[in-house]
């Protein structure tokens, strides 16, 4: 890593998370997907009711307790003109599923249609100043970011859920209207930026 | 094979062959708990200053700084530093928090609990500026006002830069009174 890098990823580590109304950083960036090897960035999936972006991950069990909910958010809500991608941070020399040909692996077993892609510097991760997996970044169709959170309030058991607040968040942005919950949080792994 | 003997066997599966075990002392007991729950254990009156961690049994980083965590408070807590450890594992897993904590060292009778109820509440009832990724550790002063928090993992020197000033002067210990 370069000074200039070192001092990049740095400042972007202390930055904290995107405030309200702003637009993707990084949105250029290509990055390799593990469901078909094409390289996308945030920009190409862009739709026109919103854009989701969820960071998230193969190891955790908070990522893997809510996989099948953000899969089907995101067929759902393609559907619906929002485009979704899914990206891993993760330094995967600290957990090894988390490289290339375990999100491949992951991206099948989990039935995956929206890309999920590798952030091979973690600079996208600390643009957004991700902390946490998973975590979702839904902008408008305007290109605000209108909601920054968790999936929903039970990881554990998806038939306890009171409160979909990603679905939710979704469904106010397909409509052009603001979520009512713009910023929840739940607990997860951190994430495991590489240096 | 007893249950305490099952516990001993799944902490040395938990943390690797080679940790040693206190056999001889007493295990940690964990209560499921709500935020309430745990900060009453941090509010209670008797402390000069108040460590609370939140970790899981899943979480390499956070049971990598355990051994460093548990070794601080014993140092300290003679002077007054209480730790509350609080795992964000299934409360059905219970036994398995108590045998990881117990092959990390964790003197019986320390405060520690598996969380329970909504996470959002917990996450800003300790700190809003924690987006809730694990490790997490908040210092509080004997008085219940936080005074630091650290996202991510901690070690003995970070701690005892925070803490110290908290605790009295070592020099004095024994000539001042909690």
């Amino acid at each position: 890593m370069t000074f200039a890098s070192l001092v990049l990823a740095t400042a972007l580590s202390l930055a904290g998370a995107l405030p309200l109304g702003s637009p993707a950083p990084r949105a250029t960036v290509k990055m390799k997907s593990a469901v078909d090897g094409k390289a996308v960035s945030i920009a190409d999936v862009t739709g026109k009711a919103g854009t989701l972006v969820v960071f998230t991950c193969d190891h955790c069990p908070f990522a893997r307790g809510w996989e099948a909910r953000i899969v089907a958010l995101a067929d759902d809500y393609s559907q619906k003109g929002v485009g979704v991608i899914l990206i891993n941070a993760n330094d995967p020399a600290q957990h090894e599923e988390d490289g290339l040909a375990g999100m491949q692996a992951r991206a099948k077993s989990a039935g995956m249609q929206v890309p999920y892609v590798v952030d091979d510097t973690s600079n996208v991760a600390r643009a957004f100043g991700a902390t946490v997996t998973p975590e979702a970044f839904l902008f408008d169709r305007r290109g605000k970011l209108v909601y920054h959170g968790t999936v929903d309030d039970n990881m554990r058991q998806p038939d306890q859920v009171q409160h979909h607040y990603l679905k939710d968040a979704l469904d106010a942005v397909v409509a052009g209207k603001p979520p009512a919950l713009p910023e929840t949080k739940s607990l997860g792994c951190s994430i495991k930026y590489r240096s | 094979m007893t249950r305490r003997a099952s516990l001993l066997l799944a902490a040395c599966l938990a943390l690797g062959a080679g940790t040693p075990v206190r056999a001889t002392e007493p295990g940690p007991t964990v209560s499921v708990g709500t935020l309430a729950d745990v900060l009453a254990a941090a509010r209670a009156p008797g402390a000069r200053a108040v460590l609370v961690n939140v970790w899981a049994t899943w979480c390499d980083p956070c049971r990598e700084e355990l051994p460093e965590l548990i070794r601080f408070y014993r140092d300290r807590r003679a002077a007054g530093l209480r730790l509350v450890l609080v795992s964000a594992d299934d409360p059905q897993d219970r036994d398995k928090v108590a045998a990881v904590l117990a092959a990390a060292g964790l003197p019986a009778g320390t405060p520690s609990f598996v969380k329970e109820g909504d996470d959002m509440k917990f996450i800003n009832g300790l700190d809003r500026r924690w987006g809730g990724a694990l490790p997490a550790s908040f210092l509080f002063d004997g008085r219940g006002h936080e005074r630091h928090w650290w996202g991510g993992p901690v070690t003995y020197r970070a701690l005892d830069r925070a803490v110290a000033p908290l605790l009295p002067n070592p020099n004095e210990t024994g000539r001042s009174r909690p």
